[in-house]
């Protein structure tokens, strides 16, 4: 058996060697040091029918403010960080299109339950600048998510709505949101409730 | 009853043949097949290295498989089984996070990762398991244990 293992590993190593060697020169090789990894909003979806979540729904700031002491309810910030650094929705993670697939995912493991105390159908709140802005996000995640019962709404007008509204936000209080503040801080790693 | 070096002929020569062509058709495009890997989010700094190497090992293994004589072939099915367990890895921990992204199995395009994409996978980590086993030399050609006392 040993023997085995050692031919095996023999082989493995060989095809590793024969493979840098190969893209070493290939002048269409990937490149390690400039290869970059798809963010949110270049990530490579399956072609064909998902079965994913409805058609994202565009909600005014008053309406979806209404979801947000729903503790199955995360909100998403898509603005760029230092818009989101000076305020942002209470409990909202940050996820913009820039960001890391695996922020993605980590966004994607909270939307298909696992870690969030609460089972069973959630809400996914995208805000941004505007309204484009966070339903090009909200569309990517939409694709990405093999969940039917996952509703998204985007919010109409962005932040500035929201903050015009008087809604709550990280400046103001927002006793309704603890729960998905918890959230949130599980995702970013930021303490729940932080600006 | 078909004797098992039948069988083990037949999936050898199959596997080896499925093996090179998976790794022929991710060599088309490396770069795209790195972004296909970093959409698993498993390995976030490993996509480029797997994406410049796999395919070649794929190819390595496949052959050996085919055209190696048996003492090789064990090896190659041993790093085979190695590979199928990784990828199968892969695949249910995407299937199993509910993400919708390309398998990546047979280069870019390969199709969404659904439930029969991870049987397919474990069918053929068995069949790689079964070439590992039942590809011996006939008894008579096996050395002899060592006798103690």
């Amino acid at each position: 058996m040993v023997s085995v293992i050692t031919r095996a590993l023999c082989l493995l190593g060989a095809g590793t060697v024969l493979g840098l060697a190969v893209n070493g020169v290939r002048s269409d090789g990937v490149r390690f040091a400039r290869f970059a990894p798809p963010s949110v909003c270049t990530m490579t979806v399956a072609a064909g029918e998902a079965p994913g979540p409805a058609p994202v729904e565009a909600l005014a700031p008053q309406d979806a403010a209404g979801l947000c002491g729903d503790p199955s309810t995360l909100i998403a910030d898509v603005r760029p960080a230092a818009d989101f650094a000076e305020g942002h929705v209470t409990g909202a993670i940050h996820l913009p299109c820039t960001a890391s697939g695996a922020a993605a995912s980590a966004a994607v493991d909270l939307f298909a339950g696992r870690r969030t105390p609460v089972a069973g159908p959630q809400t996914l709140i995208v805000y941004g600048d505007g309204t484009d802005d966070a339903r090009r996000v909200a569309d990517e995640l939409r694709q990405r998510v093999r969940r039917r019962d996952l509703r998204i709404v985007v919010v109409s007008g962005g932040f500035g709505a929201w903050s015009q509204a008087g809604l709550a936000c990280s400046s103001g209080p927002c006793l309704h949101c603890a729960a998905p503040a918890a959230v949130s801080a599980s995702v970013t790693g930021a303490p729940a409730g932080a600006p | 009853m078909i004797p098992a070096a039948a069988i083990a002929l037949l999936l050898r020569l199959a596997l080896g043949a499925l093996l090179i062509a998976a790794g022929l058709l991710k060599l088309r495009d490396p770069t795209a097949f790195a972004a296909e890997i970093a959409n698993y989010q498993l390995l976030p700094g490993g996509a480029a290295l797997l994406a410049a190497t796999l395919p070649s090992v794929e190819v390595v293994v496949g052959a050996s498989l085919i055209a190696l004589p048996r003492a090789w072939r064990r090896g190659a099915a041993c790093a085979a089984l190695a590979l199928f367990v990784m990828f199968t890895g892969a695949v249910a921990s995407a299937y199993f996070r509910r993400i919708n992204i390309d398998c990546g199995c047979f280069g870019t395009g390969g199709g969404p990762i659904g439930a029969l994409t991870l049987l397919r996978n474990l069918a053929l980590l068995a069949a790689a398991a079964t070439v590992l086993r039942l590809d011996r030399a006939p008894a008579g050609e096996r050395p002899a244990p060592a006798v103690s006392g």
